[in-house]
């Protein structure tokens, strides 16, 4: 039994060593720079770990271990021309574009100079050699995170080809958004990419980061493994957007780990309607009084999809909401996991925490596991959750029908504004539109 | 239009309407009363094609088509049209949308070029402008948050967009104040046309006075059991349904 479980990951660590040894002798003259010990830690921590199975309570509902059962060779980038790349981005979004093929930064079709005043963006690796960056980086990797924190992550840190770091000014609110275009292509050899973002909102600044994730070949298998880290100073609002569109066959993992000062606001959004296997991890924890933290989220899931969303909120402090609202459509033989942890602490009096987990279950087959887990200590507060099960309301098909749109038409628009109402929180009207056209080609296709 | 002939439906073995005969030709206002009960809504909703109600026996015949034959958005497409009693709401769907996927669902169904999002706006708006409507509500979620009032409005603003031949008005005025009624009334006036008829479902005489029906039909125990002009519902409002029910038991005695 002990001898099974020890060597359960030995093929998975075997291929990780020799990819990070290949890593490290390709360093040469670099092997001082802070990025390689950042690495380096990261890698040697992940030997010693585990990765979780489904007799791990956090990971009970997705099983990960066709996603790390593969060898992943890094990718390899492609040529797009600017009017191929084009299709990616939002029609009418200004933005500033970070365009990232199988992995790799491909900086023609960057716009990276274009940065708006009052936001700075430089790679993990500049950063490291900053001390009060590097400072605020690491104090971010030893926060709690909940179950955020995981083996993924480490993975991530040892493996990021590309590291970002965005910090924006005191004050300054931001209307331009920074917009990370990962594209993937495929390729004979299995591939994994690490996205990873540390966001730092200064002191009641406001910007926007979004980080969408499309496939030019909906057969590709390749492994998404991001990471993103965000410490929201006093009154700042930080807006993260993780938009995500890949191919059926892909595998996505998302950590997002974030600490919020007094009067903050994190706000997350996210879509999901590609993946094979998807597994979102959001965690908040409040540092200060006065913190809202908003999780949008909205996912399709068709065929065989697995996608789940397991978020914490840690309500530490007095004071502070938060409110999450999660909208899915499952149909065929998908499988849908909501995981909504809100931990109330003993001094978080006046706390409000409101949860909203709703999916439709289109067919016989398809699965929703909901668990909302509130866990409260203090006394004075405000708690509510709901999560709803069903179909799609008999009455407002027939009403619709009344009117002459046909039975798929009725069901199709019902759905559309189902999943519609999360989206409709976005902001951006470019992002608005192409979320919801997105959400009606694949609803049309089915 | 409209040639109902021994309709006799059920729900759960129980019946509801024990033999309905109704005729009503182009252009004609016909209104349809009677005590709580007697089957108005049953027959509206029958008409609409709820599939709950058993169809026991009798015909239906819309338009030179069988009624009873066509599914439900088959109906709206032929020319009918139901104000509901009381309309959903969904949220989600804006008015705009949803106006827009019912018009062209009708012009796709009917083989009717499709109108450009352009053209529909337009249509949508005069139409609004012509019963008072705030385009401004066409961005709002269909139903969601409405009153009584601005649902039934809403209903005729559809009716208005569809332009169907037959409008059937289902107890539309119930719960309605003077002045909301009033604008209900003067939308189904402003549709009224040769072409087009109208079948007014009311257990009120109020609405009458505005819309001046051509014919007043009773409904009790599930039959048409009188049939005048207007003076009937001034008759029924005077006197109510007792002495038309003492007329129905003393026949049956």
């Amino acid at each position: 039994m002990s001898i099974i479980s020890k060597d359960r990951d030995s093929n998975t660590k075997q291929w990780m060593k020799s990819l990070f040894e290949t890593y490290e002798a390709s360093l040469n003259g670099q092997k001082d720079h802070p990025i390689a010990a950042f690495r380096k830690t990261a890698f040697d921590q992940l030997m010693t770990e585990e990765f979780p199975t489904r007799k791990d309570e956090d990971w009970k509902y997705t099983n990960v271990s066709p996603i790390v059962r593969e060898a992943y060779k890094f990718g390899t980038s492609k040529d797009f021309s600017q009017e191929q790349f084009n299709q990616f981005l939002f029609d009418g979004l200004d933005a500033v574009v970070i365009a990232i093929v199988n992995g790799v930064l491909d900086t023609n079709l960057s716009n990276m100079d274009s940065m708006p005043d009052g936001l700075t963006m430089l790679t993990v690796e500049d950063a490291l050699q900053d001390d009060i960056l590097a400072g605020r980086i690491h104090n971010l990797i030893d926060q709690k995170g909940g179950t955020a924190k995981n083996v993924f992550l480490r993975m991530n840190r040892a493996f990021a080809q590309h590291g970002f770091v965005i910090v924006s000014d005191k004050n300054a609110v931001v209307e331009k958004p920074i917009h990370f275009v990962h594209i993937n292509t495929g390729s004979d050899e299995t591939y994994f990419s690490h996205p990873q973002m540390f966001m730092i909102g200064s002191k009641s600044s406001e910007f926007s980061v979004i980080e969408s994730y499309h496939s030019t070949n909906n057969d590709a298998k390749y492994f998404t493994n991001a990471a993103n880290y965000i410490d929201v100073e006093d009154n700042a609002h930080v807006h993260h957007y993780r938009l995500q569109f890949e191919s059926k066959n892909a595998y996505q993992i998302t950590n997002s780990v974030a600490i919020q000062g007094r009067d903050s606001i994190y706000s997350n959004y996210g879509v999901d309607l590609g993946g094979k296997i998807v597994r979102n991890n959001i965690s908040t924890e409040h540092m200060g009084p006065g913190v809202n933290t908003y999780y949008y989220g909205a996912y399709l899931g068709l065929d065989d999809q697995h996608i789940d969303n397991s978020t914490f909120i840690d309500h530490a402090v007095p004071h502070c909401e938060s409110n999450e609202v999660y909208k899915g459509i499952l149909s065929d033989k998908a499988r849908g996991v909501f995981n909504g942890k809100v931990l109330v602490r003993q001094d978080a009096q006046k706390t409000n925490a409101y949860q909203q987990n709703a999916s439709l279950v289109l067919s016989n087959n398809a699965i929703m596991d909901a668990k909302p887990q509130l866990e409260i200590y203090a006394d004075d507060v405000k708690c509510s959750h709901g999560a709803t099960i069903g179909q799609l309301d008999d009455e407002s098909v027939f009403y619709l029908k009344s009117r002459g749109l046909s039975d798929e038409g009725a069901k199709n628009l019902l759905q559309k504004a189902f999943i519609g109402d999360v989206i409709l929180n976005f902001r951006y009207e470019p992002i608005i539109e192409k979320v919801l056209s997105m959400v009606d080609a694949k609803l049309s296709k089915k | 239009m409209l040639d109902i002939k021994d309709l006799k439906v059920t729900i759960e073995g129980k019946t509801i309407l024990n033999g309905i005969n109704l005729h009503v030709k182009k252009g004609e206002v016909h209104a349809i009363m009677g005590p709580n009960g007697s089957g108005k809504s049953t027959l509206a909703n029958v008409l609409a094609g709820r599939d709950e109600y058993e169809v026991e026996s009798g015909t239906v015949s819309f338009d030179g088509k069988d009624l009873l034959d066509l599914d439900v958005d088959e109906r709206s497409h032929a020319g009918m049209f139901l104000a509901f009693q009381y309309p959903v709401e969904i949220p989600g769907v804006t008015n705009a949308t949803f106006l827009k996927s019912a018009i062209n669902a009708g012009r796709e169904a009917r083989e009717e070029e499709a109108l450009k999002p352009v053209e529909i706006l337009k249509l949508i708006k005069s139409k609004a402008a012509m019963l008072d409507i705030d385009p401004s509500f066409l961005k709002r979620s269909l139903n969601e948050g409405f009153s009584g009032g601005e649902k039934k409005r809403n209903e005729m603003l559809q009716m208005a967009v569809l332009e169907p031949k037959l409008g059937i008005l289902d107890e539309t005025d119930s719960g309605l104040d003077i002045d909301a009624l009033k604008v209900v009334a003067e939308s189904v006036n402003a549709l009224r046309s040769p072409d087009r008829s109208f079948v007014v479902v009311t257990h009120y005489q109020r609405l009458l006075d505005h819309i001046v029906p051509d014919f007043v039909h009773v409904l009790y125990n599930g039959r048409i059991v009188k049939s005048g002009d207007k003076s009937l519902a001034l008759e029924l409002e005077e006197k109510g349904y007792d002495w038309i029910k003492e007329e129905v038991n003393a026949v049956s005695a």
